[in-house]
């Protein structure tokens, strides 16, 4: 599959916790500012964990290191889509 | 490594009392009165996949999002409300060292944010350190405070704290309102305050409780907060500490609820944290959690160590457990009372339509008036 054309970067004051059911996404501050979520897909928050710890918040580059199926890619990136509405990651044409 | 907090040994009141059938739970025991209520609620309502808060939350988290920090009982006003009953200092307060080592516990089971309440936060000896240690360790900071004793030096000396909100207290838009509920002067004094840090560039909350009073003020204390670049945060009162008194007096009347929902709608700026869910039965879902995180993602450490369900539910009989006897990672994890209080079932809402859009309302608020908790929540709008 051809290189992703967007750059997905992770907000540095994010924060990332595994959960039973996957995890939560934090962004500085409760319910009354930033953002909250349960994510309920262990795989996306492993995935955002090791873009973090390893790729320094570089999803991009975390993507591309992953021998992801071209089906796989595209569903983690209408994820990371989503997250970037959310307020979580930053994205760069 | 971290030093867990582990302090001075505390008999519990007793090792009679009933254990949680479940086996992983051995912190502490359960008072036979909230036993028996939590038991009367039935079997918890298994959400349907996918919908809403409660399949998150269910059966509680790893670790808290939010830990209230009640870390002292001084303070220098006495509002007629004050949920804690705050006016004193209390002899086992935590020292600073046993607050620094539990700073870094919850570091440890990353927990997200501490919001410091109290009394009043800067009557903590140990504030500074604290907050130092919680910047140091990447915990987000709030602090409740009254604002009185905010001086331009401590103004100043906060700025080095981050992540760092501040929530000033008002509970009226005028002094006549506000000083009726906090105290003689301490409307001038708040402001005053919130100026202080408005000048250092703080991130600042005005929060007020809504009351029968404070809820024709409302415009007036957005126009306050926004005088001071921040926002309106609203909470709803409960009937605990001192407020269990002033309750009838105080609480809103249903019309006053309804319009209310109104206005939270036109005016989508104004903060809610989360404590209107159960208003959600008019019909319009508020913003926010639909259900109580009560001890599932979030829980109340008080000024003498004890770990109670949320700030709101300060009553003996729902301690689950003491620092001065247990680290804070067994209690959230393995302490009997939580393990029964998470899985409470919905009692008198059973069957009813907008269960699942309130949840059955505040647990607290129905302890405190009733000391039941198989009730509708004493506010519900559709009684």
């Amino acid at each position: 599959m051809a290189q992703s054309p967007v750059s997905y970067r992770l907000v540095s004051e994010v924060k990332i916790r595994r959960e039973h059911f996957g995890g939560i996404l934090y962004k500085y501050g409760c319910a009354d500012r930033g953002a909250m979520s349960f994510i309920n897909s262990p795989q996306l928050i492993e995935f955002l964990i090791a873009g973090q710890q390893q790729y320094g918040g570089d999803l991009g580059a975390a993507l591309a290191a992953q021998s992801y199926s071209a089906a796989r890619k595209q569903k983690l990136c209408a994820a990371l889509d989503d997250l970037a509405k959310r307020g979580y990651i930053q994205v760069e044409d | 490594m971290t030093q867990f907090v582990r302090f001075v040994g505390r008999r519990d009141y007793s090792t009679s009392h009933t254990q949680a059938s479940n086996a992983q739970a051995t912190v502490g025991t359960v008072h036979p009165s909230a036993l028996v209520a939590m038991q009367q609620t039935g079997e918890m309502v298994r959400p349907q996949q996918g919908r809403g808060s409660q399949h998150f939350l269910q059966g509680g988290l790893s670790a808290p999002i939010t830990v209230t920090w009640e870390i002292t009982a001084a303070c220098n006003i006495a509002c007629v409300h004050c949920l804690s009953s705050s006016g004193k200092r209390r002899p086992r307060e935590l020292t600073t060292a046993q607050s620094l080592a539990l700073v870094d516990e919850l570091a440890e089971m990353q927990v997200f944010q501490i919001h410091f309440g109290g009394g009043e936060p800067f009557m903590y000896h140990g504030i500074w350190d604290v907050l130092e240690r919680c910047s140091q360790r990447g915990l987000v900071m709030c602090i409740s405070t009254n604002g009185t004793l905010i001086t331009q030096e401590r103004a100043r000396r906060l700025t080095q704290f981050q992540p760092l909100y501040f929530q000033v207290s008002l509970d009226g838009g005028t002094p006549q309102t506000n000083d009726r509920i906090r105290g003689a002067g301490v409307f001038q004094r708040a402001l005053r305050g919130l100026e202080l840090l408005a000048a250092e560039n703080h991130s600042l909350t005005v929060n007020c409780v809504l009351t029968r009073y404070s809820f024709s003020e409302l415009d007036q204390l957005r126009d306050i907060a926004a005088s001071f670049g921040s926002k309106l945060r609203v909470t709803r009162l409960r009937p605990s500490g001192r407020g269990q008194e002033v309750w009838d007096d105080l609480h809103p009347t249903r019309e006053q609820y309804r319009d209310f929902t109104q206005w939270l709608e036109a005016h989508p700026d104004v903060l809610t944290a989360d404590s209107f869910f159960h208003l959600n039965a008019f019909g319009n879902k508020l913003a926010g959690l639909d259900i109580c995180g009560a001890a599932t993602a979030t829980c109340c450490i008080c000024p003498e160590g004890e770990v109670y369900p949320c700030a709101f539910f300060q009553a003996p009989e729902f301690e689950a457990g003491n620092l001065h006897e247990h680290c804070f990672k067994d209690i959230w994890r393995d302490s009997t009372l939580f393990t029964f209080y998470r899985n409470m079932g919905a009692g008198a809402c059973t069957g009813c339509g907008q269960y699942n859009t309130c949840h059955g309302g505040c647990p607290a608020t129905k302890w405190f008036v009733h000391q039941k908790l198989n009730i509708r929540d004493p506010e519900c709008v559709l009684v």
